[in-house]
């Protein structure tokens, strides 16, 4: 039952990341990358991780996905501004550059010791746990286990990783701040000779 | 019906390429940073079917069993990270160039 929802998933998961990136309007791709992400998180779920689905829906589905949403309304682009000139022959090369990586890794996969190991039957990723395993592997994917690893093994990690995301704080913060007297841009128009557009005529297209 | 590391790691790859194609075929800014995020969607569900294979697979060990799912969650903080900055940039070029379409940002081209 488990891997049948798992080949679901997965069949919904590829047709929903085909329509997120050949939508021409990116509202229409930001709604379909929502239902992409929510089948991830059914694959996490049949991979005994609830945890990890559970983030995944709140950061992605929720966190994430509205940031793209807001900045897309933010932006308010009209259709002309989002006419793409794409040329057919650069989808046609994308296609195949994306087709050869697939490939090559699928066949890498396929060779692998480590997922093919010689002379034994495939492990059912989906199998249960078998009652006499120690705790810290039959409950690995729950946030008591994830927490134990987190905070003593890798606790260097995760400082690390809240020390980057203060980091971005600041550079989102600083990069969307609006300058009144315009230092910074006055200077690189100066360079690089471009017409500077007022802060005025800004503020009343925005709004 | 059984499921494989193979076929896991086959559809993460599938994920990966989708998002590939994205990055390497649209020319809007957002839908550049959502494919990214697909990438590293793909990436994560191969390192948790990696570690679910671990865990019950042939090659059990006791340490750190958990330790696909803290890297998980670290990779999903990078990714909130590298989405904010994305994004924030994306404001910033689009005050100065009036623009969403990434070649018309051609200022380092020479």
């Amino acid at each position: 039952m488990d891997a049948f929802v798992f080949y679901c998933a997965a069949v919904l998961m590829v047709i929903t990341g085909l329509l997120v990136v050949t939508r021409r309007n990116p509202v229409y791709s930001a709604i379909w990358l929502v239902l992409f992400f929510t089948q991830i998180a059914t694959c996490f779920l049949t991979l005994r991780s609830p945890f990890l689905a559970a983030v995944q829906v709140l950061v992605y589905g929720g966190a994430i996905m509205v940031l793209f949403l807001f900045v897309l309304m933010l932006l308010n682009l009209t259709p002309e501004e989002m006419e793409e000139r794409v040329s057919n022959r650069r989808r046609i090369l994308s296609a195949i550059a994306s087709l050869a990586l697939f490939v090559s890794l699928v066949v890498t996969i396929r060779h692998s010791p480590t997922v093919n190991p010689t002379a034994s039957v495939p492990f059912d990723l989906t199998a249960p746990i078998p009652v006499d395993a120690p705790e810290s592997l039959a409950k690995a994917g729950e946030v008591h286990q994830i927490g134990n690893t987190l905070f003593r093994e890798h606790v260097l990690a995760f400082e690390l990783t809240s020390i980057l995301i203060f980091i971005a704080i600041i550079g989102a913060i600083y990069l969307t701040k609006t300058r009144r007297a315009g230092l910074a841009v006055t200077r690189v128009a100066a360079t690089v000779g471009t017409p500077e557009s007022p802060r005025p005529e800004l503020e009343t297209e925005a709004g | 019906m059984t499921l494989s590391l193979d076929f896991c790691l086959i559809l993460s790859t599938a994920v990966f390429c989708i998002g590939v194609y994205g990055v390497l075929s649209r020319q809007n800014i957002i839908v550049i940073l959502m494919s990214l995020e697909l990438m590293l969607n793909g990436v994560n569900l191969a390192i948790v079917s990696f570690g679910r294979y671990f865990i019950a697979g042939p090659s059990a060990e006791d340490i750190s069993a958990s330790t696909p799912q803290a890297f998980v969650v670290i990779v999903l903080a990078v990714a909130a990270a590298e989405a904010a900055v994305g994004l924030a940039i994306l404001l910033a070029v689009y005050r100065r160039w009036r623009s969403a379409i990434a070649g018309d940002i051609h200022l380092l081209s020479g």
